[in-house]
């Protein structure tokens, strides 16, 4: 059975966590801080502790029912805690203390690296507010009677592949030309198959790979900075939820491949240049190697629910980009279309009577 | 040429003669026939209320043939040898039919004020609406009631000292419901357009399909670049010649010796 991992202050005993703001471990008991690196040798001396070993309650479950759960017991209050398989980092139920579960990290499934987080709670409710301005067609209800109703710092378990691409590919390219003579005007469209031939190279394309976070979500809160990036510690989970991957790196790569296929295109695409237009006619792009790493990475989740639907946004824990589809209120989008087309309507009216005499004659 | 010119100034002369000296030749000559005598006599009246009303004759001739000549010469010529216009300048206009062809073709020929009030692209206006309003029908009596109220909108609009020209014509209510209905499409376009922004505003996630931000600086190295020409296409599209270029009126000198505007259509 995997064991816990709780952060105690060396001062105190409470059970410390990560804080985004001084970027080290704090103890919201006594106040005292640690760095992360001073906790490192203490995570060493926590690796070498032996694994409690429970007994699994006998026939207490019937098969197939704890499928994708697991329980550990609290290390501070002793309760159990009831979590999904793949949980990393969580609280316990009842004394609210961080919690690590360090099987999680354990051999193959360290994580190669870790960016912590940079923005607390507080910036992400902020940022929520921030996000529901000048949303015209925001159903006016929704903004006032937003209660958000959890706000979760996760960290996101991501593959990251590393890839030096082999590309060969054709284009098709039309060059104009345009003269008049007599009373004709002529245009000239000579067409061209282009090719090219070469390298490119992507640093750290990432894929989330828990199959509980809709790609999609993750995919609008990048980019994510790698210079904030830090060797993986157990520490920086102290405080938030962390998942471990559930799906694996092979079954990503897809998703990474049809990425770095698109922007070898668009790379290779922006080299024709001097030509009127360009469109891609086929080419191969071929995989000459690639890494794969797994890292954490944070992001901030808030989830609301209004007229029994549910929505969910995202920040990233780094940058603070923020996401989230919005409800439209669909009489406000009558009125605004209505007005505006009334009011452009009338300007359009307008010009076309002043302009009249000039293009009256063009048109049938 | 010269002999349909020596019949019209005997008849014009005849008419002198037979004439006492100030009655002034009838307005409407409808030669082929065109007119009941009921719609005749309507258009002669309107015909002279009109040029009373702006001191100029305002006349209209249907024929069956314009005898050999160009209807310009033909409507000249009538104009001139059947002695119409007002004052030293012979102020007035001539609308000729002429049913040689099918549709009938007209010809329009202003002399003295008339010149500056009816420009080349007035005069187009015209031929265009009288078409339209029933000329090419066979309806003539439709056609030259437009006609006579045309010109009252010509004289009118000659008054305030800029008449209707190229890029001053006046509007037809074909003109206005088009402009009415660009107006709506494009009220209805920018009103999309305004609110598809607002909608698109709601929505923020979106599948990333690019890696752009992740290409490693430096590394894109183009090692074969070529090109194949594949074939030319040649394509022409007649231009739109500008017609007037600039507007007014443009004027010729007829077999009298007079100075003519007009136009045909």
């Amino acid at each position: 059975m995997p064991a816990l991992l709780e952060y105690k202050c060396p001062n105190c005993a409470g059970a410390i966590a990560f804080d985004s703001a001084s970027q080290q471990l704090e103890c919201p008991f006594c106040g005292c801080s640690f760095a992360v690196e001073a906790l490192k040798a203490m995570d060493e001396d926590l690796s070498t502790q032996q694994a409690l070993d429970w007994d699994a309650p006998a026939g207490q479950w019937s098969q197939g029912e704890t499928e994708g759960m697991a329980v550990y017991a609290c290390q501070s209050c002793g309760g159990e805690i009831v979590c999904d398989a793949t949980t990393a980092a969580t609280k316990c139920p009842y004394c609210e203390n961080p919690v690590v579960m360090r099987g999680q990290f354990a051999g193959a499934l360290r994580p190669d690296a870790v960016i912590p987080f940079r923005l607390d709670k507080k910036a992400a409710k902020a940022a929520l507010e921030k996000h529901l301005l000048k949303k015209r067609l925001l159903p006016k209800a929704f903004r006032d009677q937003n209660h958000i109703d959890e706000v979760k710092g996760v960290y996101v378990p991501f593959w990251l592949y590393d890839a030096d691409m082999d590309a060969n590919l054709r284009f098709k390219a039309a060059k104009l030309r345009r003269w008049s003579s007599g009373n004709y005007d002529y245009t000239e469209t000579s067409t061209y198959y282009v090719y090219r031939g070469g390298k490119i190279g992507f640093d750290r394309v990432p894929v989330d790979g828990s199959s509980k976070m809709p790609d999609e979500l993750m995919e609008s809160v990048e980019p994510f900075d790698w210079a904030g990036a830090a060797d993986f510690r157990t520490a920086y989970l102290a405080g938030y939820l962390a998942d471990k991957y559930d799906v694996d790196a092979g079954a990503s790569r897809e998703r990474a491949n049809e990425r770095i296929r698109s922007s070898t295109q668009a790379a290779f695409a922006a080299t024709v240049t001097g030509y009127d237009s360009v469109t891609p006619d086929g080419g191969c792009v071929n995989l000459l190697g690639g890494t794969v790493r797994y890292a954490l990475y944070p992001v901030w989740l808030l989830n609301t629910a209004w007229q029994g639907k549910k929505f969910t946004f995202a920040m990233n824990g780094q940058t603070g980009k923020f996401v989230g589809d919005l409800p439209m209120d669909k009489g406000a989008f009558a009125r605004w279309f209505v007005g505006v087309a009334l009011g452009a309507g009338a300007a359009a009216f307008a010009l076309f009577y002043l302009i009249w005499p000039w293009i009256g004659g063009y048109l049938p | 040429m010269k002999k349909i010119i020596c019949a019209l100034a005997v008849l014009a002369l005849a008419l002198l003669f037979a004439l006492p000296a100030f009655a002034a030749p009838p307005l409407l000559t409808d030669e082929a026939g065109l007119l009941s005598a009921a719609e005749a006599a309507a258009l002669e009246e309107k015909l002279q209320a009109l040029s009373d009303r702006w001191d100029m004759d305002v006349a209209v001739v249907t024929a069956a043939s314009t005898q050999g000549a160009t209807p310009m010469e033909f409507a000249d010529d009538w104009f001139d040898y059947n002695g119409y216009g007002r004052g030293e300048n012979y102020d007035g206009l001539l609308l000729l039919i002429h049913t040689d062809k099918d549709p009938p073709g007209g010809w329009i020929s202003t002399c003295g004020r008339a010149v500056g009030v009816f420009t080349d692209a007035g005069i187009q206006f015209i031929g265009k609406q009288i078409k339209a309003d029933g000329l090419d029908e066979g309806d003539t009596a439709a056609a030259l009631d437009s006609f006579a109220d045309w010109c009252e909108k010509f004289f009118a609009q000659a008054e305030t000292g800029k008449p209707f020209d190229e890029g001053s014509l006046p509007k037809t209510s074909g003109d206005y419901a088009r402009i009415a209905l660009l107006g709506l499409l494009g009220g209805l376009g920018i009103a999309w357009v305004v609110t598809k922004r607002m909608q698109n505003s709601l929505k923020t996630v979106r599948k990333n399909n690019q890696a752009a931000d992740y290409v490693r600086p430096g590394s894109l190295r183009v090692v074969y670049a070529n090109e194949r020409f594949l074939y030319k296409n040649v394509t022409r599209v007649k231009r739109e010649t500008s017609s007037g270029g600039g507007g007014g009126s443009s004027t010729h000198t007829s077999s009298s010796g007079r100075t003519h505007g007009g136009g045909g259509f």
